[in-house]
This record gives structure tokens, C-alpha cells and sequence, in this order.
């Protein structure tokens, strides 16, 4: 250990492959708590893994199924994270995902406040990153980059407006930057197989901008979209897990951007 | 095991295995059983390429279906495929499993194994598309970062000793890992 400090955003890779040892992967760990694009970038390495374990497929032994089933049949299930769940009971899993953008109680009876503190939440989220370090994703802008240009931009504009299905949504936007951060608070949950998503839409022709992460104390995003055209106006939908190229669903809202 | 392995790589079958998933978090048996059936095989054949030992590879196969069970109201479906889930649990555990091993046992029964690891695998199912295709990624890449990639994932290898056994220094591994596993995603058409 220590002959070598390697810079926390460059151990992407061995971290997603589990070859990172115990204090290599606990810093990374503290890393990516606040390094939006890092969990990005995990999350897409980690597709790349599972096709290298879809490669080494072997069946297992079959009694092994009987007796994990009878396994499972006396083991009790964790369940979901909801907003009172404390985030050292709520992370779980190798990536331990959860991330703490703030804790605000009572919002559902202040739908009004929980708008002005999402948008608190995202600049809290963005002075956190702002000491972090951007490791670039192909194809897709850097979130802190992406939140603190937008969030500097001189024609920054903030919209709100309530979700058709339950929730208010908050945009901060730059047409100079041509991109935007959206953030919602109290979403109707879905489904496991379903995702909320976002789009840019010109009559006739909607592109897909993102899909939303499940919410974390309440609270869905930030999620960073570039690439505005004049006239876009923006949507959101409710599509299967894997998101769709079109939308499928009716919008459950619009926003004139 | 009805299902192909191969089936994991199909369009359409991630989706199924998120709504298998969902109900299993409600506490839904047969939905469980389906989500063996389905990934049963990635599983057990990456930890065994890991554990190597069988009846262990087979009782660390069995843990990573509970967590599975136990965890799945944690999954989001918005974040990464169910596959990517559940093959990020399994490898984890197995690599964990070892080294935890290794610490109790001053052991070295893998010393050669990795270096036969991703050969070996290829004989282990039939018909399984998935290798062709991950097959021809990995020749794609550098000589280094392939044996970076093989040697981490499927020798369970930390990046500093795969260093040691490549003989190269460990920011150098690390860059090779991080670079191969994008370029292997980007060839396999792996992101969402």
C-alpha cells in the first residue's frame, strides 16, 4: 500500500472489477460518494463486466437451486429505502450507491419549499464536487462540470413545475451553455421494471435525456442535459427500466424551456 | 436451467429480468426461482473462475443468491441492468471470499490458475454467444490491457498484484484496466 497513492478517479476500472484490496477500496468508496460522474462511470464498467461473467457461464450443480431455495424461504428480506431509512442501513451492494443530497422533512406538505430546497441540494451537491475530480465519460458531459457551469452561467433561469403524477420538478437552465439540471422532489415510486425519463422535445422529434435514479430521501437527480435546441421544451415519462428511444408513455410533464 | 445463458446479452431480457426482480422484492418464491434460472449460470461460472475450488464455488454461489433475495427491493432498475446487479454481487463475493481465504490460509493452490482461467472458461457452456462476443472484444484490446482485465476479473486478482505478475507498475495496471474495460464496453455495445 502507500509506495504509490494512484488518484482516486483512475482506479475506476480495478474498483469495478473488485481489485481494489480493503483501504484501496474504502477511499475509492468515499470517492464516489461524491463523484457523481465516477458512479456513472462505475455503473456503465460494470455492464462491461457482466458480459465478462455472461462469458464464463457454467451451470451449477442443480441441487444447489433446492437448497437455496429452502434458504430463502426462512431468510428475511431487507426493505426498500424510503426517506426514513439512515444511509448506513440503506447502502447495500458492492457499489453502495446511496448518496446524500440532504434530509427534508415535511416537504411533502410544502411542496413550494421542497422546490427552493432542491434547488439548495443540487448547489450543496455542486460545493461538494466542486473539490472532487472529474473523470470524463464518453459520450456524456461531466455532472459537476455540467451543474457548476450551468449554475455560473450569466442567463441562468430556474423553472419549476409540478409532476401530472405527484412530485414538483426544478430546472436550471443556460441557453448560452446549451444545458440544463433537473432535480425532483417527492415522485410518485415506481415500479421495480419502471424509470422515470427525461426528454427534449421538438414537434415531431423527441430525444431521450436521461433516465432518473430511484429517489434518495425524496429526492430524484441531478441529472444534466445538453445539447438544447431553440424551442426544445422538456419532458418527462414513465418508461421501462431500460429506458426507451421514444417516449411511450403520456407526459406527465411539460415544460417550456 | 431452462433459459440460455445466452439470453442475458438479449434485447428485451433485461427488462424481464427487472420485473422478475421487482416481484421477488415483494417476496415473490417463483419469481425468485426464475431469476436463478435466468442468471444461475453467470453467476456460478464467475465464481468458480474465481474460487476454483468446487464445493466452495458452489456455497459462495448459494450466498450471492441470498443477497439477491434479500437485497432485491435495493436494486434500481434507472441506475444498471439487473444482470450488471447481480453479476457486480457475485463477483464481489467471490473475490472476497479468497482473499479472505488467502488471509487465513497462507495459501498458493492458485498461484497458475488465472493464466488458464479465461481458456478454461471458454470450455464451460455451449452455444453461448456471449463469449463469441467478449471473446473477440478481448482480442481486441492491448496485450496488457487484456491480461490486466483477465488476470482482475477472472483470476480475482488486486490490481497490485496483478502488477507484480505482469511486472509492470501499478498506476500503469490500473490506467490498462480502466482503459480496457471502456474499450470492452464500447465493443460490446455494453452501456445503456
Amino acid at each position: 500500500m502507500s509506495e504509490w497513492e494512484p488518484e482516486p478517479h483512475t482506479l475506476a476500472g480495478a474498483y469495478a472489477m473488485d481489485a481494489l484490496d480493503g483501504p484501496d477500496r474504502a477511499r475509492f468508496e468515499r470517492h464516489l460518494e461524491r463523484c457523481e460522474e465516477c458512479t456513472r462511470e462505475v455503473a456503465g464498467l460494470h455492464e462491461a463486466t457482466a458480459r465478462l461473467a455472461a462469458a464464463a457461464a457454467a451451470r451449477p450443480p442443480a441441487p444447489l437451486k433446492d437448497s437455496l431455495l429452502a434458504e430463502t424461504a426462512r431468510t428475511r428480506q431487507l426493505p426498500p429505502v424510503t426517506r426514513g431509512t439512515p444511509q448506513a442501513i440503506a447502502r447495500t451492494g458492492p457499489a453502495g450507491r446511496e448518496r446524500r443530497l440532504g434530509r427534508f422533512p415535511g416537504w411533502v406538505r410544502a411542496p413550494r419549499l421542497a422546490v427552493a430546497l432542491a434547488g439548495v441540494a443540487v448547489l450543496a451537491a455542486v460545493a461538494v464536487w466542486a473539490g472532487g475530480t472529474v473523470g470524463r465519460v464518453p459520450g456524456q458531459p461531466p455532472v459537476s462540470h455540467a451543474v457548476a457551469t450551468v449554475l455560473t452561467a450569466p442567463d441562468l433561469t430556474v423553472i419549476t413545475g409540478r409532476v401530472r403524477t405527484g412530485g414538483t420538478a426544478t430546472v436550471m437552465m443556460s441557453r448560452r451553455e446549451r444545458m440544463l439540471v433537473f432535480a425532483a422532489a417527492g415522485l410518485r415510486a415506481l415500479p421495480g421494471s419502471r424509470c422515470y425519463e427525461l426528454w427534449l422535445m421538438q414537434p415531431g422529434r423527441d430525444r431521450p435525456a436521461g433516465l432518473l435514479p430511484m429517489p434518495s430521501h425524496g429526492m430524484s437527480g441531478p441529472v444534466v442535459a445538453s445539447g438544447l435546441r431553440a424551442g426544445d421544451r422538456l419532458g418527462l415519462t414513465v418508461e421501462p427500466a431500460t429506458g426507451s428511444p421514444r417516449p411511450t408513455t403520456a407526459m406527465i410533464l411539460v415544460l417550456t424551456l | 436451467m431452462s433459459p440460455s445463458p445466452s439470453r442475458s446479452g438479449a434485447p428485451g431480457a433485461g427488462a424481464d429480468l427487472a420485473a422478475l426482480l421487482a416481484q421477488v422484492a415483494k417476496g415473490d418464491h417463483a419469481a425468485f426461482a426464475a431469476v436463478y434460472d435466468r442468471v444461475a449460470a453467470p453467476v456460478f461460472g464467475t465464481v468458480r473462475s474465481v474460487v476454483r475450488d468446487p464445493s466452495l464455488s458452489e456455497e459462495v454461489t448459494q450466498e450471492v443468491f441470498v443477497e439477491v433475495w434479500r437485497a432485491a427491493s435495493r436494486f434500481d432498475a434507472c441506475k444498471g441492468s439487473p444482470m450488471a446487479w447481480v453479476a457486480t454481487i457475485a463477483h464481489r463475493r467471490a473475490v472476497d471470499r479468497v482473499r479472505s481465504e488467502q488471509r487465513s490460509a497462507a495459501r498458493d493452490r492458485r498461484t497458475a490458475a488465472p493464466l488458464i482461467a479465461y481458456d478454461d472458461v471458454a470450455e464451460t457452456v455451449a452455444d453461448n454467444l456471449d463469449r463469441e462476443r467478449v471473446r473477440r472484444c478481448l482480442g481486441a484490446l492491448t496485450d496488457l490491457q487484456r491480461e490486466a482485465v483477465t488476470l482482475a476479473y477472472y483470476g480475482g486478482y488486486t490490481y497490485r498484484e496483478v502488477a507484480g505478475l505482469l511486472g509492470v507498475p501499478a498506476g500503469t495496471v490500473n490506467t490498462r484496466m480502466r482503459d480496457g474495460l471502456i474499450r470492452l464496453r464500447d465493443c460490446l455495445g455494453a452501456s445503456r
